[in-house]
């Protein structure tokens, strides 16, 4: 491959993964948080630590898209 | 849809063993026996006996298989060498060529009839990442020590409390994304060609999925071994 081509590889894998990082991010929160109100405390602390997490979650997504957007290999 | 035919399972019913009908069957012998298992065990035999078979003594001027494996495992160094430096690929190098050679085997596999892709099935990609997430850990771990814990927290010491959870969230959705991605590609065209076979297989509607298959199926191998090496090298780095 040339150096083009193996260029244009390494960005196709490294922005495929943005779209599926955003979504799995937020899901992954919201499970952790979810997760702890209903497992851990039993239903006691019920909605806080689900939207607290899942806020952390959507933070993650966001963070992980400024980094790509900070790039300066571009 | 009709159950595609699998020979080795055909062979292994008739042998006596419990193949499951499902995706993946109850007790032991079952699991054991179940088409993604047995098709891996296909893909490594053939790994192992297709360099030993022609590759034979190995010589000073290559012949035409030499040169095949030279160029192959040559040129995979060199991918390596390129993203994460000499010493690093020298270090990671028989792990994540095994994962290579193996996924695109596994993934090719699917496209003959009668066999079917293994990393179509999300237990071995999901098996396959986790090993490259402990792996990361562990080397993140080699390279900085207790130190390591830095990568997690960010620049900022007053917001350690918020970034540390964000961050291992990022690292989770990792394990996601990368197995997710590799099983749903080869997972979407193991199911298209199927229902292609199963409309109009003897017009040859199957033809053009083929050919694009060969393309995803080389190029999801070559985005999971990039994505390994970039975490890799992102673990061996300094945290800034």
């Amino acid at each position: 491959m040339s150096s083009d081509r193996k260029q244009a590889m390494k960005m196709l894998a490294d922005f495929s993964t943005i779209g599926m990082t955003v979504a799995f991010s937020v899901l992954i929160g919201a499970w952790f948080g979810w997760w702890l109100d209903q497992k851990v405390f039993n239903g006691r602390t019920e909605p806080w630590f689900f939207f607290i997490f899942l806020g952390m979650g959507i933070a993650a997504a966001f963070l992980n898209l400024f980094r790509m957007a900070r790039r300066k290999d571009l | 849809m009709e159950h595609p035919i699998l020979f080795i399972s055909l062979i292994l019913e008739h042998l006596g063993a419990p193949v499951p009908h499902t995706l993946v069957g109850e007790g032991w012998a079952a699991k054991m026996s179940s088409p993604h298992m047995t098709y891996t065990w296909l893909v490594m035999l053939f790994l192992i006996l297709a360099p030993k078979l022609t590759l034979g003594k190995v010589e000073l001027i290559p012949g035409k298989a030499q040169n095949f494996w030279e160029t192959l495992v040559g040129g995979l160094e060199s991918f390596m060498a390129d993203n994460m430096g000499e010493e690093g690929a020298r270090m990671m190098f028989p792990m994540l060529a095994t994962f290579a050679l193996y996924i695109l085997v596994a993934n090719m596999i699917g496209l003959m009839p009668g066999f079917m892709s293994p990393t179509s099935n999300l237990n071995i990609t999901l098996g396959c990442t986790l090993v490259v997430f402990v792996t990361t850990h562990i080397l993140g771990l080699k390279f900085h020590g207790a130190k390591y814990i830095k990568h997690f927290m960010g620049p900022i010491p007053w917001l350690v409390p918020l970034m540390f959870p964000i961050e291992l969230i990022s690292h989770f959705a990792r394990i996601l994304s990368l197995s997710i991605r590799l099983f749903g590609n080869i997972m979407a065209k193991e199911t298209l060609l199927g229902i292609l076979f199963m409309l109009a297989g003897a017009y040859f509607a199957p033809l053009p999925i083929l050919c694009l298959g060969v393309f995803v199926s080389i190029v999801q191998a070559l985005v999971f071994l990039l994505l390994s090496i970039l975490y890799f090298s992102g673990a061996m780095e300094h945290a800034h």
